[in-house]
């Protein structure tokens, strides 16, 4: 797939995640408490949601900066070693994250 | 819309450049008796010819049909030709004038336009005719001559190439110009190779390094949306085996008479 189409997927699904993120943590229709930020956090359905919305972030960050940077003509030549440093910083940033995210238990 | 009533004298400052002498560009400022209907292309014959001859810039129909006068005036790129003098001198009574920004100055207002012309031959800007040609004619329908949306009156002259400011940071991108080009012959029916055209420009140089930042369109002296003719390239180059289809089916009946409504 290409780097725009990537970029443009990954902007959708950041609308969506987004919306839900700034309801849920920023804006909340209910009382907001440290309890309850536990229990979310602890959620698989949450940790789902959360690990789909670190991968649209990453996704989107990592494309908009290799695009950018590639706009400039010297990096422009080194585009596939960019797109490689992209794609590693990628994986380790989410296997890292997701990772975190997924051990979240409730203290005991 | 100019509202010539007034003789009077104005400044015309130019940015100027001679790579044999100054290691700069550096501004000079001319004073111009400015007449009824005087366009700024006018003002710089009036500067060459009585005031200055070193003063270089290109021009050729005067009639904003060559494209070769186009430059930055006050800020902003447009042929010289087409642009009277009333409407660009505001109440400082100064208009000031430079080469065709994001391009090596050959002279004062001269620009080296290689690049330019490299990426237009990139596209193959002519048409491709099918193997199979009508004896007597291509029929074009209203429609498909109306999707050009005027590309071809493009006269060349660069003022969106160099207003665009990804080109001010690389020289590898195809240019809004040449895809311009490149659109009116992948939209035209009698053209044998969109598919080809489309994935030439697929790659990281062609139409997805375009940032929509729509200076093409504002600095087009014809009016024209090269902005969209991008937006139209890309969407097409996502689909572009469905597209190469139906224009081989088209092609079929390119000889047949079009169908009253
Ligand atoms: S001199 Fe030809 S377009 Fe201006």
């Amino acid at each position: 797939m290409r780097v725009f189409q990537l970029q443009r997927w990954s902007a959708i699904a950041l609308l969506f995640f987004l919306t839900i993120h700034m309801i849920v943590v920023h804006y909340p229709p209910f009382h907001i408490n440290f309890d309850n930020i536990l229990v979310r956090l602890e959620n698989p359905v949450w940790k789902v949601i959360d690990i789909l919305f670190l991968l649209s972030v990453l996704v989107h960050a990592l494309t908009g900066a290799y695009q950018v940077i590639t706009d400039v003509d010297r990096a422009f030549d080194y585009r596939k070693g960019l797109a490689w440093a992209a794609a590693v910083i990628g994986v380790v940033a989410f296997v890292y994250g997701a990772a975190t995210i997924w051990a979240f238990q409730l203290p005991v | 819309m100019s509202n010539d009533n007034t003789q009077r004298t104005v400044t015309v400052s130019i940015q100027r450049f001679d790579p044999d002498v100054d290691k700069k560009p550096h501004m000079q400022d001319y004073q111009v008796e400015m007449t009824k209907g005087m366009t700024i292309l006018d003002a710089l014959h009036e500067i060459k010819t009585h005031q200055d001859g070193s003063v270089t810039y290109r021009r050729s129909c005067r009639h904003g049909i060559c494209g070769s006068c186009a430059m930055l005036i006050n800020g902003r790129n447009t042929l010289a030709c087409k642009t009277p003098l009333i409407d660009e001198v505001g109440h400082k009574n100064r208009v000031t004038l430079g080469p065709l920004p994001y391009l090596p100055i050959i002279k004062d207002m001269v620009v080296d336009r290689t690049t330019f012309w490299e990426q237009y031959l990139r596209v193959k800007p002519w048409l491709i005719p099918p193997d199979d040609i009508p004896e007597k004619e291509f029929r074009m329908s209203k429609e498909e001559v109306n999707a050009l949306h005027d590309a071809e009156s493009c006269i060349m002259c660069g003022a969106c190439y160099s207003s665009c400011t990804v080109i001010g940071l690389n020289k590898h991108y195809v240019g809004p110009h040449a895809l311009l080009k490149a659109f009116m012959r992948v939209m035209d029916p009698r053209d044998e190779a969109p598919g080809q055209r489309l994935a030439d420009l697929d790659g990281a140089d062609g139409v997805y390094r375009c940032h929509t930042v729509f200076n093409c369109i504002d600095a087009c002296p014809k009016g024209l949306n090269p902005t969209q003719a991008i937006e139209t390239l890309r969407k097409l180059a996502q689909k572009r085996k469905k597209f190469e289809t139906t224009r081989r089916k088209r092609q079929q009946h390119l000889h047949e008479p079009i169908p009253a409504k």
